[in-house]
């Protein structure tokens, strides 16, 4: 009798229900919201999965350390060594040099559009400091002297620059540090996310319900109005970077300057743009850290806005590298490159013409 | 509470075997057949309707308690407790209730205690999450229960009546 | 035994059936009739990394509230705008060099945010409606 009950009890129990409890949500479903100021912007870190916290968090370490780096006031840094060391070589390091290097090709591509050496230019007007001026075209013709890519040497691990050269980063900071977050979602399995470092975003996977991530773009002509917007993105896997005249600028005598230095004037670019966004695709396979995708849209973001119109388009047929473009001109038009058409959304209450471009 | 050892032992082997139990549950994931999150079997509480009836309320309680501190340790785990605790005492109460009407049968009471389980564990996720989300799954859990409590109710009529002839629950 | 339980099911087992039943019916009127709410619409504030606050805006004080860091302070206010879906929080004034967090306006949905970058204090915006024209997030 005994042995029957307790085979009765071993069979009821497995197959018996009892009760319900909570748990915790779906591992899939855990999402990890984090906000950090860093390099001098608002980053927002949304991801999913498992370990959403800990990818959050390393992201954050990430792009603490790269600030500090590529930091051009911390003596401790490279960057600020190699400014100050009066032409001699200093050793940057295997990560630093092959930022240079990605800058140095950048600066090639665009005929100088894009210019890490602009640095002091872009400190004269003030944009670094704590007050802006315009300074005179005596001054930048002294400073423009000293730019160019002809005013680095690399090699190996070390760099030198012409004496009064000096270098910011800046302009791929957060381009490279979307890279290497790139890397740490990869390596996290994280399945969705969406990383946003100031005007750099890196759409990673899509939507939790499936449709792509929705990016708005802002509208240039209302910079303070948060639900003003030139277009809508819908991107799954894709880098995307916004420039633009009006996210910094100051106004002095009745005329506006902003923080966009065309490196052949010295000047800030004047090229009839009022935004350039610059898109392209995140191939999970090709994650690994170094300066990738997530580089190149933030380097030809600057350079395309400071070319215009017809030379960036111009670049963008060449099919020297691949990506799309969004371009908010001065005279009221969007154009949108053909390969993104189909994830861009016209925004009716803009007041913007729009047309696709191929 | 004074425990002869015949009980103590009684209780250690509950303890140890609700616990085992609810480490058992972790092979039959009903989130796939019912998709509500962490919906899981709570088998632990046969043990815990037993205890109840056979050991009466302090030393069921001890034996709850037990396990849900050793439950939440062995997971690695402690913000479990607060869950397990919560729902696991609120049932434990409304349990004790309805069992000392007299009216009840087993049936009633699980029944009773399985609703109260789910109500507490949706409590304790409302204290955790700070706002009231957890409440939506609520009518689900409840209507549920009322099956899961009926079978939790029958398992323990089967239990009582097979162990009926035994002396394990003499004093 | 303590108890003896009654092993059959009986009439009274009945009315605790019933009374989960009217238990479950009421909370399902009561909270599944109100939509698609992910939680009332919320404003979080952070200075220099670390929550500070967390206030649904239905119950943000009809003044203003300071937030301060890194020595500046922000006067916060809430704004009840009559077209759309009602309560949004903008920077009425702060002693920052930039006036950034100024310029931003009033915002109104989830996700969105003000920042003072001097200050280190970001207020954003969670849960609410869910906005199906909202985007996740903003480039430029």
């Amino acid at each position: 009798m005994r042995r029957f009950a307790a085979a009765l009890l071993a069979a009821l129990m497995t197959v018996g229900l009892c009760g319900c409890s909570w748990q915790t949500e779906s591992p899939d479903e855990a999402r990890e919201v984090i906000q950090v100021i860093a390099m001098d912007t608002v980053m927002i870190f949304t991801t999913y999965g498992e370990k959403s916290t800990h990818a959050d968090y390393l992201s954050e370490d990430e792009v603490r350390r790269l600030e500090s780096l590529l930091s051009r006031t911390d003596e401790n840094s490279v960057i600020w060594q190699l400014n100050y060391a009066g032409g001699l070589g200093i050793d940057v390091g295997e990560e630093v040099c092959g930022l240079m290097e990605a800058a140095e090709e950048y600066a090639m591509v665009t005929d100088g559009a894009f210019d890490i050496t602009i640095a002091p230019v872009v400190s004269a007007w003030g944009f670094t400091e704590e007050e802006n001026r315009v300074p005179s075209q005596e001054e930048l013709d002294k400073l423009l002297a000293l730019v160019g890519p002809e005013h680095i040497t690399l090699a190996d691990d070390a760099a030198a620059l012409t004496p009064g050269t000096q270098i910011d980063l800046g302009g791929i900071a957060k381009g490279y540090a979307s890279d290497r977050i790139a890397e740490i979602l990869q390596e996290n399995n994280i399945p969705r996310a969406t990383i946003s470092l100031g005007g750099n975003v890196l759409a990673w996977g899509d939507r939790p319900d499936g449709t792509p991530w929705r990016v708005g773009i802002q509208d240039p002509k209302d910079p303070n109005n948060a639900n003003a917007f030139a277009g809508m993105l819908h991107l799954t896997d894709a880098f995307a970077v916004t420039s633009g005249g009006y996210q910094r600028f100051f106004e002095k005598d009745g005329k506006t300057y902003h923080h966009i230095i065309d490196p052949a004037t010295g000047y800030p670019a004047d090229s009839g743009l009022t935004s350039v966004t610059v898109v392209a695709d995140c191939d999970r396979d090709e994650v690994d850290g170094t300066p990738g995708v997530g580089t190149m849209c933030d380097a030809l973001s600057t350079a395309l806005f400071v070319m215009g119109e017809e030379k960036a388009l111009d670049f963008w047929r060449s099919s020297a590298y691949d990506f799309d473009l969004v371009l908010v001109t001065e005279d009221g038009r969007v154009v949108v490159t053909d390969g993104i058409a189909n994830e861009f959304e016209e925004i009716k209450e803009s007041g913007y013409s729009y047309e696709v471009v191929s | 509470m004074k425990l002869t050892t015949r009980q103590l032992t009684l209780c250690a082997v509950l303890t140890a075997m609700a616990l085992a139990l609810s480490y058992l549950e972790n092979f039959f994931p009903l989130s796939l057949a019912i998709p509500i999150p962490g919906i899981k079997l709570g088998l632990a509480n046969i043990v815990t309707v037993f205890a109840l009836y056979a050991l009466g309320p302090g030393q069921a309680l001890l034996i709850l308690i037990g396990r849900c501190l050793l439950g939440a340790v062995f997971a690695g785990n402690m913000n479990a407790l607060i869950f397990s605790l919560l729902g696991g005492v609120t049932a434990m109460l409304v349990m004790i209730l309805l069992s000392r009407s007299g009216r009840l049968s087993v049936y009633g009471v699980s029944i009773g205690g399985a609703a109260a389980h789910n109500c507490g564990q949706v409590a304790a996720a409302v204290l955790t999450l700070g706002n009231t989300a957890p409440c939506y799954y609520l009518p689900i859990l409840l209507g549920v229960s009322l099956f899961t409590g009926a079978l939790t109710g029958l398992v323990a009529a089967c239990l009582f009546r097979a162990l009926a002839h035994t002396g394990l629950t003499r004093g | 035994m303590k108890l003896s339980p009654k092993l059959q099911p009986c009439r009274w087992d009945g009315l605790v059936v019933l009374l989960v039943v009217v238990l479950a019916a009421a909370c399902a009127l009561a909270v599944w009739s109100r939509g698609t709410d992910t939680g009332e619409l919320t404003a979080v504030v952070t200075v220099d990394g670390v929550e500070t606050e967390r206030i649904p805006l239905k119950e943000f004080p009809d003044g203003e509230r300071t937030y301060s860091g890194n020595g500046y302070t922000l006067h916060v206010r809430l704004e009840a705008s009559q077209g759309e879906t009602g309560l949004g929080l903008y920077v009425a004034a702060a002693d920052c060099p930039t006036q950034d967090c100024v310029h931003t306006g009033t915002i109104t949905r989830a996700g969105q945010s003000i920042v003072c970058l001097p200050a280190r204090v970001i207020i954003r915006l969670e849960g609410g409606t869910v906005d199906r024209d909202a985007p996740d997030v903003v480039i430029g």
